[in-house]
């Protein structure tokens, strides 16, 4: 499979009457979303507003994040599965609008908090204040079931990036990022003596605002499952998942999954990438066991050396993430996890709740109860409530200068398990 | 202006003598006395130490309740800007008062403490995460080495300037996990982890598990009807009156009663445990340590006998150090007396 | 028929629509602590006591599958148990349980016992 990703810098972001891309600025028409997205008939309106690196302007609540972009060769344009009718994806070439992002807003129950600052002190704890953020905002008809809502959001969301995606057909891009991999037996007869590694992906999958797709197939119902990495770089899997602000994975992060980017750009070098390991974590004991087991198989059957395993959210996915592990390097493969802890406030507390001795060598991606301190914003989008909320979790964590303290677990891929941002946590 | 230091030493570097001093109550002197010579000078001008605090070490460890009043009093009178101890290298008792001195200081009053201690003394578990405890040699030979670090991280305290990773500025880490940037992003983090650990160099967890010591069980007593047993407690079961005066919590000792004699706990003995509600311990001591029913058994020639002495300690708040050697000490007594098996009692 | 599962819970709109649910009028962090009572007295635990996310823990009500027969003494469900107790009481230390949602908490918790309860019956083992 070769997958061109062909990456037009977005360097500054306007509304306008029309959409365009020229030197580095995107325009958006607002009324072009609001139409095409107007077309679903449980949607009620749309507001389309934009964000920018520096502006003062907090977006909260924030359903999800994706990346716009456009296939302009190969099969499978859009989201196959789910916006699109089914088409192999993970070959052929994409336009990305790099740099951008479609934000959608839509809090389909009052206690999303998600919140993502694109200034100061707040800005450092998200990746999603460096890019240059097209927020739409989506209310849906009166009387919708919790479900549909849901999905009517999550699917106007990636037709929002479709939309925007579009404009960017006909541009040349500045830089062409190429993934490309043979079978498993072709990767192997090239590089015979290099470790052979997987990736497994955790994701939630335990019902609503806790689901995951993989071409729009609902995780909880599959199997661990084999797949290419670029048909996940592709599009081929969505986030469902409304809670778990700080370390759920955003459509966006599946389609830059950096543990999938950083495992190709060793391909060839110091290991032999073979393919990502969907695994969803499911509610039930049994279920666990079950996926466990099968993920584990998988290695095996496919002669793994080394397994990188990450999380997604916190709680019960623990248990299978330390179940993965013990199976694999009981077998014989070693493995390094990427998690995040829980420390407390002064990271005095044991960090993890269930432990294995296995796990010799885990990533942390941050104390999802550290405490920031967010200044008041000049400009919100969404749902000021969310703030009240956001600010609510304890007396005093507003201050008197209206700033308030806020625990990174609210603030969108702060501690990212797939590693896609930068803490980590040290001992002092 | 400069900053006030209080100095905290030992009757031996306090310059009153030896071990035939340690009795010694405290004493606050208006000068530098011993190591805090050679400290402030280390300073540079930053910061003065105004006063030496002395005090004997066996006094501090039998009568630290006293000990602490008038080290409390004493500090508020200076009023310093931080208070020093030590450095007590790989002196029990002496490392045990810095401690004391260190955790009461900070509790009570906030004012930040720097000591410095050998890495085995097992004093270090005990403030280490109230004080910043410096890594030092275990013997005064490495004063020269010591005080230099622990003027550079005092200085930093004093200027409210943020202090580097343990590992890096010389202190035992107070088990804080902070978050922080790192300068690679989690994935790239990890695939290092992994590429490292396939061609089998070193590599460092950022997570590392917490190491449970477990201990393989004896094989089992062949034949119980002949065996000698004996009875152990953490549960702070004592003759009245705590003749040992083994400590209510974070016991520095154990103590070992004769129970040849008496067939139960009961009206000799009660708990000094600070960490449950005493009342039907007291009630009946056999309740946590069960003398009556082990005695019972011996009468009854289900068990071969019961070892004479009856070994107690207290649990809650007892450094894993602590216990070790507890557990060392007490099992080799039982080991020379051979007894043959022992019922441990926790609460 | 007799179903295999009780379900622990402290979410009212469960009472109300499940039979078989053991409603307790307790908190979060009690009803956790029944759970696992429970389960050192030979229930099995069908799902594991936490949600999938932070935010979950906030929420006022949660209902744990557990199996209506009794065998031994499971070690791993034990242990299970209590680290969910140990894990909700440190990451709610210095929180408040978020009551001003708890309709929605209580709607979304109804829907997660729902798919649980499906993926059970999927999974159901004859034994």
């Amino acid at each position: 499979m070769k997958l061109e990703l062909r990456k037009i810098k977005v360097t500054d972001l306007a509304l306008g009457n029309e959409m365009k891309f020229e030197n580095g600025l995107l325009t958006i028409d607002p009324q072009v979303i609001i139409d095409g997205l107007m077309e679903d008939v449980n949607v009620k309106s749309v507001k389309v507003d934009i964000a920018k690196p520096g502006d003062k302007t907090r977006i909260i609540p924030v359903k999800d994040v994706i990346e716009p972009r456009v296939k302009v060769e190969g099969s499978g344009n859009g989201f196959p599965g789910v916006t699109t009718k089914m088409e192999q994806l993970g070959s052929g070439v994409v336009n990305v609008l790099s740099g951008a992002a479609i934000v959608t807003i839509g809090d389909i129950v009052g206690f999303q908090e998600g919140v993502v600052d694109m200034w100061g002190e707040g800005a450092k704890w998200t990746p999603f204040s460096t890019t240059y953020n097209i927020v739409v905002d989506i209310s849906v008809v009166d009387g919708l079931q919790p479900h549909d809502h849901e999905t009517t959001v999550r699917i106007a969301g990636l037709r929002a990036a479709e939309i925007v995606g579009e404009v960017a057909r006909n541009i040349t891009s500045d830089e062409v990022e190429v993934y490309e991999m043979g079978s498993i037996f072709e990767e192997t007869n090239k590089y015979p003596d290099l470790p052979k590694v997987l990736y497994v992906e955790m994701l939630i999958s335990q019902g609503l605002l806790h689901d995951g797709y993989i071409y729009g197939v609902n995780s909880q119902k599959i199997l661990p499952t084999l797949i290419h990495p670029n048909e996940e770089l592709d599009g081929a899997v969505i986030s469902g998942n409304c809670v778990a602000a700080c370390d759920k994975i955003t459509t966006y992060q599946h389609q830059n999954n950096s543990s999938i980017i950083d495992l190709y750009n060793r391909h060839g070098k110091d290991i032999n990438f073979m393919g990502v390991i969907l695994t969803p974590e499911l509610t039930t004991l049994e279920g666990k066991f079950r996926t466990c087991d099968y993920t584990a198989k998988l290695c095996k059957s496919l002669g793994a050396d080394g397994v990188i395993i990450s999380e997604e959210g916190y709680g019960n996915p623990d248990s299978d993430l330390l179940m993965i592990c013990k199976r694999l390097e009981d077998s014989g493969i070693k493995t390094v996890l990427i998690t995040d802890e829980c420390s407390g406030w002064d990271g005095m507390s044991q960090p993890l709740a269930d432990t294995t001795k296995e796990a010799v060598a885990v990533v942390s991606a941050g104390n999802v109860s550290h405490v920031v301190n967010l200044p008041p914003a000049e400009k919100v989008l969404g749902n000021p409530e969310a703030i009240a909320t956001l600010a609510g979790g304890w007396e005093g964590c507003i201050n008197d200068d209206g700033s308030m303290k806020c625990e990174l677990n609210a603030v969108i891929g702060s501690t990212s398990e797939i590693g896609y941002h930068n803490l980590t946590v040290k001992l002092y | 202006m400069t900053y006030k230091v209080l100095y905290y030493v030992n009757q031996f570097f306090g310059q009153i003598g030896g071990e035939e001093k340690a009795d010694i109550k405290p004493i606050l002197k208006m000068e530098k006395v011993g190591p805090a010579l050679g400290f402030e000078q280390l300073l540079g001008g930053e910061a003065e130490v105004v006063a030496t605090l002395i005090c004997g070490d066996n006094y501090f460890n039998e009568h630290e309740e006293e000990a602490l009043k008038f080290i409390i009093d004493a500090v508020s009178e200076v009023n310093p800007d931080i208070v020093v101890a030590g450095p007590a290298f790989n002196a029990g008792r002496y490392g045990m008062a810095c401690a004391g001195v260190a955790n009461y200081v900070v509790d009570e009053l906030g004012i930040p403490v720097v000591t410095g201690m050998y890495k085995e003394n097992p004093a270090v578990d005990h403030c280490k995460a109230k004080a910043i405890v410096v890594e030092v040699s275990d013997s005064a030979a490495g004063m020269r080495n010591a005080l230099p670090v622990m003027a550079k991280i005092t200085k930093k305290l004093l200027n409210k300037e943020e202090l580097g990773l343990p590992q890096d500025e010389g202190y035992f880490p107070q088990g804080k996990r902070l978050t922080v940037f790192a300068d690679e992003r989690g994935s790239e983090r990890a695939v290092k982890m992994l590429v490292a650990r396939l061609k089998g160099e070193a590599f460092e967890t950022e997570l590392p598990m917490p190491v449970f010591d477990k201990v393989e069980p004896a094989a089992a007593i062949k034949d119980i009807k002949k065996a000698k047993i004996a009875l152990i407690t953490s549960g702070g079961i004592v003759p009245k009156g705590n003749p040992d005066r083994i400590q209510s919590a974070s016991a520095q000792k154990w103590g070992k009663y004769n129970i040849k004699d008496i067939d139960s706990l009961k009206g000799g003995y009660y708990t000094i445990h600070g960490g449950y509600d005493p009342v039907y311990a007291n009630e009946f001591p056999d309740r946590v340590a069960p003398l009556d029913v082990l005695k019972k058994y011996e009468k009854d020639g289900e068990i071969g006998e019961i070892y004479q002495y009856f070994y107690t300690t207290t649990g809650t708040g007892t450094s894993v150090g602590n216990s070790i050697t507890f557990g060392v000490e007490i099992g080799k007594e039982l080991k020379e007396a051979g007894v043959d098996g022992a019922i441990l009692t926790s609460t | 028929m007799n179903k295999d599962y009780l379900i622990i819970t402290n979410n009212p709109i469960v009472r109300e629509s499940f039979t078989n649910s053991v409603y307790l009028e307790l908190t979060l962090e009690e009803l956790l602590v029944k759970v696992r009572d429970m389960v050192h007295q030979g229930h099995e635990l069908i799902t594991h006591p936490l949600g999938a996310s932070i935010r979950m823990m906030f929420s006022p009500y949660r209902s744990v599958l557990l199996s209506s027969y009794q065998k031994e003494f499971n070690e791993f469900h034990v242990s299970i148990a209590e680290n969910s107790i140990e894990d909700y009481r440190k990451n709610t230390f210095n929180r408040k349980t978020d009551y001003q949602h708890k309709d929605d908490y209580a709607m979304i918790d109804i829907q997660l016992l729902n798919e649980a309860i499906n993926e059970h019956e999927r999974l159901k083992s004859i034994n």
